[in-house]
């Protein structure tokens, strides 16, 4: 008898064996260049095979989407796509013109949470982007022509001036140029977190251009995700990013020029017309939202460039509007700020970092 | 199973080894040996030599150890950038790219750091024993 079980033991035991040397972890992990950036997507407890399918087919609406919102690449020569064309139709006039019906719930959308910010997250804003040069792919420094950001920004572009009806559009205001950099990633994220999870993924992580949506976790660990410098190669600081939740971060790294020493971002402020100067990053970290409202994703592309442009005094401020309670600040000096919910989640990767909570 | 008195007349006699061993002592020299197998898996595979991991598009493009001098060439859609390695270290050295974001971002040195090029669709990641995130967010 006792024979038997040390057969049977000793059976389970190069069974157990065998599988831990087996034992791959089920991650599977892709980097593409689609969106004009890179787009990461991991997926956990797959197979290979079915988490390829599925995330080429999330790049493939990436590149779809960004195909049909890009906001001056036309799809083929004299062919603008379906955002540059409105954006014809406002320039010419006010006459209706049909969209597509998520367009029009994007622009519904962008426009209440444009009114809510007091108008510092405008899409609204296309003309003055372009004057500082960063409607290419290939921008340089510019020579600054003041009179002409003056007078732009004396037009008074506002995402309030276009009137949504049964999928047309029309502006009442013909400066109004539509640049959705600040919205389109985050709804992409929205998007593939949706998808994924009507196809049952369980576990998955998103990174389109550092914008970051989760599903799930990493195996029986949170998914974690670093928190890039604005200034070195590296992360500054890490975090875990639960179910439902996702992070973004707005840089004036991540497109700028430098003249006479000087650094010009892509983040304008709508009022002032110039790129914001006195801060370096600002992240946000959103919480899942409620059906039917702005989602994770789109919160966590929009919300952070309010805070980015507001004042330092004014930043929570700017960041309550949304309902953002975790963020954190890096000004002109890389002095770092961090809402005090914040400070509980961050693991800072260097010793002795020196930051100040915010109450 | 490994009676010894068995066992000292098998020795003695090797030929006749694989006619008389049991079930048992087969299952016993597995276990071990597959104990051995798992004893190396847990303790040797976290090799302690940093490596850097270059992508191209989609593609792993190729994975160096760091422990070495050299330059490697890769040819992306816009031209050829140039990845130095150098003793722990590697960087973007030349790139045909216009902002020149990549070479700005000069050394990484250790594991989790990465450079990326967007318009030749490069990265360089440094890999470490362990990852100390699953993606960057910036």
């Amino acid at each position: 008898m006792p024979k038997t079980l040390i057969f049977f033991a000793l059976l389970a035991l190069i069974l157990f064996g065998a599988y831990q040397l087996n034992s791959k972890e089920p991650l599977y992990h892709s980097q593409s260049y689609v969106f004009g950036t890179l787009v990461d997507i991991s997926i956990y407890g797959e197979s290979d095979e079915r988490a390829r399918l599925l995330s080429n087919q999330v790049l493939q609406d990436f590149q779809n989407l960004h195909n049909r919102l890009h906001a001056w690449k036309p799809i083929s020569e004299g062919k603008p796509s379906e955002l540059g064309q409105l954006n014809i139709a406002f320039e010419q006039g006010s006459k209706p013109v049909s969209i597509s019906p998520d367009l029009t719930a994007m622009l519904a959308d962008a426009t209440a949470l444009s009114v809510k910010s007091n108008g510092l997250f405008n899409p609204a804003i296309g003309h003055l982007i372009g004057a500082w040069g960063f409607h290419r792919d290939e921008f340089s420094a510019v020579n600054i022509d003041d009179e002409k950001i003056k007078t732009l920004v004396k037009t008074n572009p506002s995402m309030a001036d276009i009137v949504l009806e049964n999928n047309t559009a029309y502006s009442k205001n013909p400066a109004v140029k539509l640049d959705l950099g600040g919205y389109a990633k985050g709804y992409a994220l929205d998007i593939a977190a949706n998808y994924l999870r009507k196809e049952h993924v369980k576990n998955a992580l998103i990174n389109i251009g550092g914008n970051i949506i989760a599903i799930g976790q990493h195996g029986d660990k949170a998914w974690r995700v670093g928190i890039q410098h604005p200034r070195a190669p590296t992360a500054i600081a890490t975090l875990d990013l639960p179910d439902g939740w996702a992070v973004g971060t707005s840089g004036d790294y991540q497109r700028y020029f430098m003249l006479d020493g000087k650094r010009y971002c892509h983040i304008i402020d709508p009022r002032t017309g110039y790129p914001v100067q006195h801060t370096q990053a600002v992240t946000v970290l959103v919480p899942p939202q409620l059906p039917k409202q702005t989602q994770a994703g789109v919160l966590s592309d929009v919300a952070s460039k309010p805070i980015f442009i507001e004042s330092a005094v004014n930043k929570r401020k700017a960041a309550q509007v949304f309902g953002i309670d975790n963020f954190m600040v890096i000004d002109e000096k890389a002095n770092i700020f961090v809402s005090k919910e914040m400070a509980k989640k961050l693991n800072w990767l260097t010793p002795n970092v020196k930051f100040t909570t915010i109450p | 199973m490994l009676n010894s008195q068995r066992f000292r007349k098998l020795l003695a006699q090797p030929e006749r080894l694989t006619k008389e061993l049991l079930l048992g002592d087969w299952l016993v020299v597995l276990a071990s040996v597959l104990f051995i197998l798992l004893l190396f898996k847990t303790l040797w595979s976290n090799e302690h030599a940093a490596k850097v991991q270059i992508r191209l598009g989609d593609k792993i493009y190729a994975t160096y150890s760091l422990n070495q001098q050299r330059d490697v060439h890769v040819h992306g859609p816009i031209g050829s950038a140039t990845i130095s390695i150098s003793q722990g270290k590697v960087r973007f050295s030349k790139s045909p790219c216009h902002n020149q974001y990549c070479v700005h971002q000069g050394w990484l040195t250790r594991a989790g750091q990465a450079a990326i090029c967007l318009p030749n669709q490069i990265s360089l990641e440094l890999l470490g024993e362990t990852k100390p995130y699953d993606s960057l967010n910036y």
